[in-house]
């Protein structure tokens, strides 16, 4: 079996080391991983995406059309735009932080409230504003591995695919600087515990 | 055996470290960044981002010449600049492993065009490489090197924007340190003037032939045989982890060397199918081999010549070929929601640029690439033409003469970048000055924000004046006036008011001006100043600010006030100024907080 999860968010918000945390956790178990990140203009605001998929042989590194068992949305507008992606009743973890694009702060486009709110009656969704844990905990960069905690929690609730919660600690020490290791600990922790 | 997940772009600078490469040259452009970003990160070998990629490409020829085996990687487009010393350089028997590291774009994400450099590896009688997945990227770097020297051929290793940046497993091997021979003396081979071209015209064609000869039983292609079935595949790259997901009734013949194919081998493997498809991206490349070899073969009538092939599209095109009887990935629409157009970061020095152009009368503005490319978009859409790097000025310069030849005096703007500058500006600053007239009304503005920003900031010929780091040390201002330019300004766009006025002077002046806008990058030089509040009771909603399209800005609805007012959000805010400089009523001030201590980077 394989899990194929996508990542959506805005330029700038670290989705490629999301991506590297979660690519070295599964290699570390012992699973076949690819993985995309975007290609094309990403540091600048623009909508970024990435993707990774484990199991036991992977080839493509690409999802298919309604093939997602989790999407990781750092951005709810974001989020919204990629949920076609995914299986009927499958994860959607959304990071709620709103980064407004140009027609929504040029008024030219309304947000689209509506729509992102009604995700949770076709998938099990859980949102956090991570952006301000983030905060609280000490640091907004630490959001993402929020997300990564509650991803952790969901891929041990699918069983498809779950990976050790050291075995993520030890990916998550690699990736962030060395003073910033007990805060993203407790990043990962908040994330995993969180309940809805 | 250790394991690492490596990108496409990582796991070739490995392969070339594990190899014994030794010089490594490169200009960044996307997708191929990463490589020479990582071969810095192995101190044996020597790497550079030259000033462009002929350069770079000079350079790799420069190491293999004395035996060193030497990389340049480039985007596709780089390809077109230093096609010149490649195509001389093809003539000369390689002696350290030359490779070409070409990173193509099909789809476009981040490129002017979507030029497919197979062709150009035929052009220049070079083998190319074509690896589908991480792992294949760092072998088939060590494969082609040795093919290199054994073939005495520079080779190819053709990669696309998703290989570059998609993550697979890789085995990690320790490196091998390789001599180096020392140059060659014997100038018949090396000094390429007509007398000593000639011959090697048909020492090329000789080679390609060799070539061949070990195609034939390469390890580099795999056939995979399915028993029963009439068809078979042909195919390269990642197109074939896209194909094998589709799990088909089908036999694959998997091309690693893409060129060239072995007539022989091409022939007894398509002779036991009814059907040949050729799947591939982009031209139809390898489809045209099998076509010139009198094999029968389908490709392009299914699969389309533009864009990526994902999954759905090529089972698409096998239900188009008949192949398949039912299609079983479903139809998804995309959602159709808001754009979200990728922006001048916050602090941006180009917003207050184009914040400028957008309110003067300049209206025909001729673009470069960079950064500044953006500004075609909304919200400042003031970009008339955008061709390729350093393209602006030598456009401008003929745009002026046809526009005063028909008695149209509207003044012209040029935009270029310092590290476009330094790419490929410099000749055609050189050729604005042949048959300059006075009264010529062009305006240059350099956006110098001291480093190759786009590409994730690397630097160029001026950021040794600003890092110490880096070492170049060109000042922009003290060349061009070297040069012979009498009229050149610098500046800091960030006073806002104070570039407004000199801009609007220049742009009035009938002649030829250089303006040096001096912002740094606020990315790659962390600008993180105080934060900027509106007071919603000064605000007088007129948008101004919000109309720089700084994304901490947006008009929102405050407790007890009727009409929505601007507001910044602190959280992204870095404090650069501008909409506090265009408000025009002082609604806008800084706080005097410090922002939380931004030393620990995640």
């Amino acid at each position: 079996m394989t899990t194929n999860i996508m990542l959506a968010g805005v330029g700038g918000q670290g989705l490629v080391i999301m991506t590297d945390i979660i690519c070295e956790a599964a290699m570390k178990d012992g699973y076949d991983v690819k993985s995309n990140d975007v290609i094309g203009l990403s540091q600048r605001g623009g909508m970024v995406w990435g993707n990774v998929k484990i199991g036991k042989k992977v080839y493509s590194p690409n999802i298919k059309p309604k093939d997602g068992d989790i999407l990781l949305g750092m951005e709810p507008l974001e989020t919204y735009r990629w949920n076609t992606i995914l299986k009927d009743s499958a994860t959607i973890i959304m990071n709620s932080k709103r980064f407004d694009p140009i027609p929504v702060q040029q008024e030219k486009k309304d947000y689209p409230i509506k729509e992102i709110k009604r995700l949770k009656d076709k998938y099990n969704t859980t949102e956090i504003n991570a952006f301000d844990e983030g905060v609280k905990l000490g640091k907004k960069q630490v959001a993402n591995v929020i997300l990564i905690g509650i991803l952790a929690r969901h891929l041990e609730k699918l069983d498809l695919t779950p990976i050790n919660i050291d075995t993520w600690k030890e990916a998550i020490s690699e990736n962030v600087p060395k003073k910033a290791i007990d805060m993203n600990m407790k990043a990962f922790d908040l994330g995993y515990n969180y309940k809805n | 055996m250790k394991k690492r997940m490596l990108t496409g772009n990582q796991a070739i600078s490995r392969g070339f470290y594990e190899a014994g490469g030794l010089i490594a040259s490169s200009y960044p452009g996307s997708p191929a960044v990463g490589i020479i970003e990582n071969t810095k990160t192995y101190k044996e070998v020597y790497s550079e981002f030259s000033t462009n990629e002929k350069v770079a490409l000079e350079v790799a020829i420069g190491g293999s010449f004395n035996g060193a085996r030497s990389m340049v990687a480039m985007k596709h487009v780089g390809l077109n600049i230093s096609l010149d010393p490649l195509m001389t350089f093809t003539e000369t028997p390689t002696n350290g492993g030359f490779l070409l590291v070409s990173g193509d774009d099909p789809g476009l994400s981040s490129s002017q065009n979507e030029q497919d450099n197979r062709n150009l590896g035929k052009f220049a009688n070079i083998g190319i490489l074509d690896p589908s997945d991480s792992g294949e990227a760092k072998d088939f770097t060590k494969k082609g090197l040795e093919i290199s020297e054994k073939y005495s051929t520079p080779m190819m290793l053709r990669i696309t924007s998703r290989l570059c940046h998609s993550r697979s497993v890789v085995n990690i091997k320790d490196r091998v340190e390789k001599n180096q021979s020392g140059m060659d003396l014997n100038s018949e081979n090396y000094c390429m003037i007509p007398a000593n071209s000639r011959d090697k015209q048909y020492a090329m064609k000789e080679r390609i032939k060799e070539l061949g000869k070990f195609a034939y039983d390469t390890d580099l292609n795999k056939l995979e045989i399915k028993k029963g079935t009439d068809t078979l595949v042909i195919t390269s790259g990642l197109m074939y982890n896209n194909l094998k997901e589709l799990d088909l009734d089908i036999s694959i013949w998997k091309l690693g060397l893409v060129y060239p194919i072995s007539k022989k081998k091409a022939k007894e493997v398509t002779n036991k199918y009814k059907k040949v498809i050729v799947l591939e991206e982009m031209t139809p490349f390898i489809e045209n081999e099998l076509k010139l070899m009198g094999i029968e073969c389908m490709g392009k009538e299914y699969f389309s010549f533009t864009k990526e092939l994902d999954i759905k599209d090529i089972e698409e095109g096998f239900y188009k070929a008949g192949l398949i009887k039912n299609k079983h990935i479903e139809d998804v629409e995309k959602v159709d929601t808001v754009k979200r157009y990728p922006v001048f970061c916050t602090g941006c020095p180009h917003r207050p640029t184009f914040d400028i152009i957008k309110k003067s009368k300049a209206k025909l503005i001729i673009g470069d690439i960079g950064c500044y490319s953006l500004a075609a978009l909304p919200p400042f859409e003031k970009s008339n033409s955008i061709i390729s790097m350093g393209a602006s000025i030598g456009i401008t310069k003929g745009l002026r003469k046809a526009m005063d030849s028909n008695d149209n005096d509207d003044p012209v703007v040029a935009v270029i970048g310092d590290g476009t500058f330094f790419h490929s500006g410099i000749p055609s600053f050189i050729n604005l000055l042949h048959q300059k007239k006075d009264n010529e009304n062009i305006t240059i503005l350099i956006l110098d924000n001291r480093t190759t920003a786009m590409t994730g900031g690397q630097h160029n010929a001026s950021s040794g004046n600003y890092n110490k780091n880096d070492d170049m040390k060109v000042e922009i201002k003290t060349l061009l006036e070297s040069i012979g330019f009498k009229r050149v300004s610098e500046i800091d766009q960030y006073n806002y008011d104070e570039t407004k006025k000199l801009f609007k002077q220049e742009l009035n002046h009938q002649g030829l001006s250089v303006l040096i806008l001096k912002g740094p990058c606020a990315l790659k030089y962390k600008m993180n100043k105080p934060h900027f509040y509106v007071d919603p009771k000064i605000c007088i909603s007129c948008r101004t600010c919000v109309k720089t399209g700084c994304p901490p800005l947006k008009m929102i609805k405050y407790e007890g006030i009727d009409k929505l007012k601007s507001s910044i959000d602190s959280d992204i805010c870095v404090g650069c100024s501008v909409c506090a400089q265009v408000c025009p009523v002082n609604a806008i001030k800084q706080s005097k907080k410090d922002k939380e201590d931004d030393s620990i980077d995640n």
